[in-house]
């Protein structure tokens, strides 16, 4: 049999059993399970036990527990319902002004929550009440949540970019420092479309008349100051070369704890809840990865990667095709996947043809994050499109519609990433050579 | 009901397992970090990786009880009354072969290093049958925790993972 249409039996098989409800880490095991029996001649059940024991210990993947329960500890402080008060006589007088507050608010509790659903109903529960009885925009208010909700897939210490790193065997550190520019520069399209839009018709988002005295404002702001404070050093430690993500995260982990118990909200009950929180999390993913492993090295047996990646050297496939023809791919998958099962589905197909078209595998990787930030949003099916439904009672078409334009900016965001690869590529490359 | 308060004990503390060794990955790195200030080499990559396989595996059924792992709710969402039941039946069904056949494999996997004597490859060198017994039992609870379950959706219960779900919105998120 070909390998086309073993690639296309297994693909099949796959979606049938994720549609009829089966969780996602024991489909990629009976789909590896199903490809060794079938289509190699490999003995399934040893190299299913050994794979999957050798994924589950990897030294890499220990960062994520860590980051994970330090976002869990986070998230029970005050830091949330402090966010918006926190950050709002910052950003006032901006053109835009509190539309501002759910771009920024996001991109804080992106780092700390690491889902991007969390986030976005976190942020909003907040914002939206209060925008609403500035006299905002709705659309923006809707559309700037949905949008910025996303970055935390992206802003470091992202859990997307672990998982990527882990199945694309590229370093994390490398991983996390990729991530920063293309972060900032997404918060600084959304953060400059809204002051835009502002500017042209003052009527969407109202000046604000009180003013804060600086000190009242550091006042507002006390718990946020620290939490960013302390993911700075845990992404400095990392960029300067100190501590390694496993050592940073621990660090991480500490200074939540220390934050959770100066602000007051450390409780015996407080602790157990984010530990166990972060046990469910952290567990989910990690056995989702050892499928995954376990798929790809079943892959491998079947000899399908190795076939699809010739295949883009025989159809002349250029990169920026290649490239295309995956966003399409991703948006689509984003339609009934959330994003670490998307990377983790296709990892064992995508990443041979990707790497044999010559693209560097930390450009892809947070080429990747974005792509899966985009399919969030996008209709008939993204989680952010359904919390703000739910918590903004518009029906779906007009959150969407709200939700648009951010879409479009995102994938301004891909085009320049495309066409200046050094955005993500050369503070990696400077942190290796001073190193 | 003994049995009940018994299988219910079983996932709540291999749940509270797991908790400890994520804890203990936190414990080895900061041991590492204050050993490398004194001038002590501690190498926690070993300790660390076995405690985060300890950890994801003894979470499993925990996990799977409280909603934890993923799944698509996109279609089975639209089945009603019996049909309902018969795709919760088929999923947790199918996820009990599976399970299955990873515990029995991995119960392979622990005895065979136990026989061959198998060392991990660092400067800790435990014996390989220990860490790796983590995933057979993990396994194995999970396993008894979906027919647990089968049995539960057969007797007309609702699934735990639906009771306990803690999704945001319930219903709209998966």
């Amino acid at each position: 049999m070909d390998a086309g249409t073993i690639s296309a039996i297994l693909f099949v098989l796959m979606l049938g059993l994720l549609a009829s409800g089966i969780w996602v880490a024991p489909t990629l095991l009976a789909v590896g399970f199903f490809a060794l029996e079938f289509f190699s001649p490999a003995p399934a059940g040893s190299l299913l036990a050994s794979t999957v024991w050798d994924a589950s210990w990897n030294w890499a993947l220990t960062a994520l527990p860590l980051f994970v329960w330090m976002g869990e500890i986070l998230f029970r402080t005050r830091l949330s319902s402090d966010m918006f008060n926190g950050l709002a006589p910052w950003l006032a007088r901006l053109p835009g002004g509190l539309l501002h507050v759910n771009i920024v608010g996001c991109g804080v509790m992106a780092a700390v929550a690491g889902s991007s659903a969390v986030t976005c109903a976190t942020v909003g529960r907040m914002s939206i009440p209060e925008l609403k009885k500035r006299g905002y925009d709705e659309k923006l208010s809707i559309g700037t949540l949905a949008g910025s909700g996303t970055l935390g897939l992206l802003i470091p210490p992202s859990i997307m970019l672990i998982v990527y790193g882990v199945i694309a065997q590229q370093s994390i550190s490398r991983m996390f420092i990729a991530g920063v520019v293309p972060g900032i520069m997404i918060i600084s399209i959304f953060m400059s479309y809204v002051a835009i839009r502002a500017l042209l018709n003052p009527e969407l988002a109202p000046p604000q008349e009180e003013r804060l005295s600086f000190m009242d404002k550091v006042k507002a702001s006390r718990l946020l100051f620290p939490v960013v404070l302390l993911i700075f050093c845990v992404i400095g430690s990392i960029y300067g070369g100190f501590a390694t993500p496993t050592e940073a995260a621990t660090i991480g982990v500490l200074g939540a704890l220390v934050l959770a118990w100066l602000s007051k909200s450390l409780t015996w009950a407080s602790f157990m809840d984010s530990l166990m929180g972060a046990v469910r999390t952290s567990c989910m993913i990690a056995f989702i990865l050892a499928g995954a492993a376990f798929l790809s090295i079943a892959m491998g047996f079947t000899g399908v990667p190795r076939v699809l990646a010739s295949y883009v050297d025989a159809w002349n496939l250029s990169p920026g095709m290649l490239l295309v023809l995956l966003t399409v791919l991703y948006i689509f998958l984003g339609c009934f996947l959330d994003g670490v099962s998307m990377m983790v589905l296709t990892a064992a197909v995508v990443l041979p043809m990707v790497e044999s078209a010559g693209i560097d595998l930390i450009w892809f990787g947070i080429f990747t994050v974005i792509v899966v930030e985009m399919a969030q949003i996008t209709p008939p099916v993204g989680f952010n499109l359904f919390v703000l439904q739910g918590m903004t009672g518009r029906d779906l078409i007009q959150v969407t519609r709200a939700s648009m334009p951010f879409f479009f900016l995102m994938l301004l965001g891909i085009l320049i990433i495309s066409l200046v690869p050094e955005l993500v590529t050369w503070p990696v490359e400077y942190m290796i050579r001073k190193n | 009901m003994a049995v009940r308060k018994f299988l219910d004990g079983l996932y709540l503390w291999s749940g509270y397992l797991a908790a400890l060794f994520l804890v203990a990955i936190a414990l080895t790195i900061v041991a590492q970090i204050i050993g490398r200030f004194f001038g002590v080499a501690i190498d926690s990559t070993e300790s660390a990786g076995f405690s985060l396989a300890a950890s994801t595996f003894l979470g499993l059924a925990y996990t799977f009880r409280y909603d934890g792992h993923i799944r698509v709710t996109l279609l089975i969402r639209l089945a009603k009354g019996p049909m309902a039941r018969a795709t919760e039946l088929w999923g947790v069904g199918f996820c009990i072969a599976a399970m299955g056949y990873l515990t029995y494999w991995a119960c392979d996997l622990v005895y065979f290093s136990y026989i061959f004597g198998d060392i991990s490859p660092g400067l800790l060198a435990i014996p390989f049958w220990i860490p790796r017994s983590a995933m057979a039992l993990g396994s194995l609870i999970l396993t008894i925790a979906l027919i647990d379950e089968f049995i539960g959706i057969l007797r007309g219960k609702t699934p735990s993972y639906v009771a306990n779900s803690t999704a945001l919105f319930s219903g709209e998120d998966d």
